[in-house]
């Protein structure tokens, strides 16, 4: 314990002896903590809102066309196919969505693309799928003809302040009735709710009655992969849990888009960075007290003891090195919540990132420990 | 001389005058191998007896270094024994010659080789406590040790704050740690000015006079044969003599 304590010590005070050595060592680790952090948390960021439409469904299995890739570029089919899955046995309930792109008319005479989501609701009953977080108007209201529900983060897009306004879908008119917060689409266009009649309005060129997905709702005590597949036995139709078209939505933006690689290959930078920084100041200052450590050896000090102090200088700039990055980290986040990006830093992430800098500082040390277990304490009377 | 060891009590006497503590029998190191190879030591034998500071002399690339780095386990001799606490260790490998070193060998070398971070308390008790992890109280005993080669008032200082002569007794001072009954000195005083150099030296002899370490310093400098007991001249590889200082020596008592 003692030893232990002594190793802490000595790594610390080397450490702390070359004071700008210090800074540089931890600026370096700093940075690569904020990088794994920004991003892989963009990353995540990214991909809760790629599917927080889904996420927020209160549907046991959603349906759509076997053809589909994406989940917001899907085909729609007619509505007999929502009568079919409505009727397989075991479903207790099934709702209609249609999701599809059209232009909104902005106040200056513009337009510009909407992501426009089509909801099935029924007065009286509690819909699987239904703007979420309303943070002003009335989303009751959306029932009604032309009725729109946008998002607050979109109000700088859209020029629409408040509830209340009135605008143009295709060229229908369409009352926004509540808004929204922190509802946004992974492509970047405004989501706009609307009941599936009004959506239908906005999307003529998708021909009669257009279906996009249907949600379901399994009878009490059904088996869901069951009844899963059963609708899958339907002809052009895929099915999948929530949690499976989740997952197949994060996947088809992360690896068809080259947007996971891209935000990993960052934070694999960022790695490599504090590697080469931490590798390098602990190197040259092993080097620096070489002699000293190979007195050290030449007076009994075992390898691992040595290897112990240039171990603990390597956790002590892992640990300092996430103090300071962690909030930096945090401070980024705060900066990318008003352009609107979203930074999901969860504790997991945390003491993933933590984990990480402590392993990548601890083979940052590997030359160092390479160098002062062939050094041979016998060199220390060669002066 | 009788001010150099400030606190006799605080070290106590390792064994009886004239004990040897360590016995080199035959020694020969040969590097390299075939045409290539070369024999820097040859039929070496030498003791190191408790009470008594024995210097080794000679040219540079004699074999001085190769003869203390085989005594202090440092390096592993080609043929020949090397004998500490009763066994033939000649041929132990580097598992359990780091035991060995710890308890039988302090070493003070030319350049100090102190760690610049850590005060001169700090500096000992770290050498004491990668000597033994189970030191219980490394800092106290690095204090006794201080105070026991006069650097008392200064041990919380830096080595950068201190002269060259004290650097090399706090050095002294943690090859003491551990209380290691042999003390091997590479050129320790060849950094310092004469009037240091004696004084270490002084230090050197009263802690095997009156402590009965045994003292084997290697040095190029004849003043500090007043203060040894046998002068060992190797030259070449071989060791040509050993013997009573030169009669222009002081005598040290």
């Amino acid at each position: 314990m003692l030893v232990v304590r002594g190793m802490w010590t000595l790594a610390r005070k080397l450490l702390l002896h070359d004071r700008l050595r210090f800074t540089v060592a931890i600026a370096g680790v700093s940075v690569s903590v904020m990088l794994v952090l920004v991003q892989v948390g963009l990353y995540f960021g990214f991909m809760d809102t790629a599917s927080s439409l889904i996420d927020a469904s209160k549907a046991d299995i959603w349906v759509g066309k076997r053809s589909n890739d994406s989940f917001e570029f899907a085909t729609p089919f007619d509505e007999r196919t929502y009568y079919k899955v409505a009727s397989v046995p075991g479903v207790e309930r099934a709702e209609r969505v249609i999701i599809n792109f059209a232009q909104i008319k902005l106040p200056d005479g513009g337009d510009l693309g909407a992501q426009i989501v089509g909801v099935d609701l029924v007065p009286g009953q509690a819909p699987m799928l239904a703007p979420w977080n309303v943070v002003e108007g009335d989303a009751q209201r959306l029932t009604q003809p032309g009725a729109i529900v946008i998002d607050k983060s979109e109000v700088a897009k859209l020029h629409i302040e408040h509830a209340g306004h009135v605008t143009e879908v295709s060229g229908v008119r369409a009352e926004v009735v509540a808004m929204t917060s922190g509802i946004r689409s992974f492509t970047t266009s405004p989501i706009v709710f609307a009941d599936i009649r009004t959506a239908r309005s906005f999307m003529p060129m998708l021909g009669a009655e257009p279906v996009t997905y249907v949600l379901v709702k399994c009878k009490p005590g059904e088996d869901v992969e069951a009844v899963r597949a059963r609708i899958n036995a339907l002809p052009h139709l895929a099915a999948y849990t929530t949690e499976q078209m989740s997952m197949r939505t994060r996947d088809y933006w992360s690896s068809r888009t080259g947007v996971g690689a891209g935000f990993f290959t960052t934070a694999v930078l960022g790695i490599i960075v504090g590697f080469v920084v931490v590798g390098q100041i602990l190197y040259s200052g092993t080097l620096q007290y070489i002699r000293e450590y190979g007195t050290l050896k030449a007076m009994g000090a075992r390898n691992s003891a040595v290897v112990k102090v240039i171990l603990s200088q390597a956790m002590i700039s892992a640990a300092l090195g996430f103090v300071v990055g962690a909030p930096l980290a945090m401070g980024m986040r705060a900066a990318m919540k008003s352009a609107n990006l979203t930074v999901a830093l969860s504790t997991e992430l945390y003491l993933a990132t933590l984990v990480i800098t402590a392993v990548m500082c601890a083979f940052a040390a590997l030359l160092s420990i390479v160098k002062v277990l062939r050094l041979d304490p016998a060199s220390v009377f060669k002066a | 001389m009788t001010a150099a060891l400030a606190l006799h009590e605080s070290l106590p006497s390792i064994a009886a005058p004239r004990d040897s503590l360590a016995r080199l029998v035959g020694i020969g190191k040969t590097y390299g191998t075939g045409e290539n190879a070369v024999t820097a030591l040859a039929e070496a034998t030498l003791d190191s007896r408790a009470g008594e500071v024995t210097l080794i002399e000679g040219p540079s690339g004699s074999g001085k270094t190769t003869l203390i780095s085989i005594l202090g386990l440092l390096l592993t001799p080609t043929t020949g024994e090397v004998w500490i606490e009763g066994q033939n260790v000649a041929g132990l490998g580097e598992k359990q010659l780091p035991g060995l070193r710890a308890r039988n060998f302090g070493f003070v070398f030319q350049g100090f080789n102190l760690f610049p971070a850590l005060t001169a308390l700090e500096n000992v008790a770290m050498a004491i406590q990668m000597k033994n992890g189970r030191a219980k109280d490394a800092k106290g005993e690095a204090r006794r040790l201080l105070e026991l080669v006069g650097l008392g008032p200064r041990m919380h200082h830096l080595p950068a704050d201190l002269s060259g002569g004290q650097k090399q007794r706090v050095a002294i001072a943690r090859a003491l740690g551990g209380n290691p009954p042999i003390l091997v000195g590479d050129e320790p005083t060849a950094a310092l000015d004469t009037k240091t150099a004696l004084s270490v030296m002084e230090l050197l002899r009263e802690l095997a006079s009156n402590r009965g370490r045994a003292v084997v310093v290697v040095t190029h400098d004849p003043r500090l044969e007043r203060f040894a007991d046998r002068v060992v001249r190797v030259e070449d590889g071989l060791i040509q003599s050993i013997g009573s200082p030169s009669p222009h020596a002081h005598a040290h008592a």
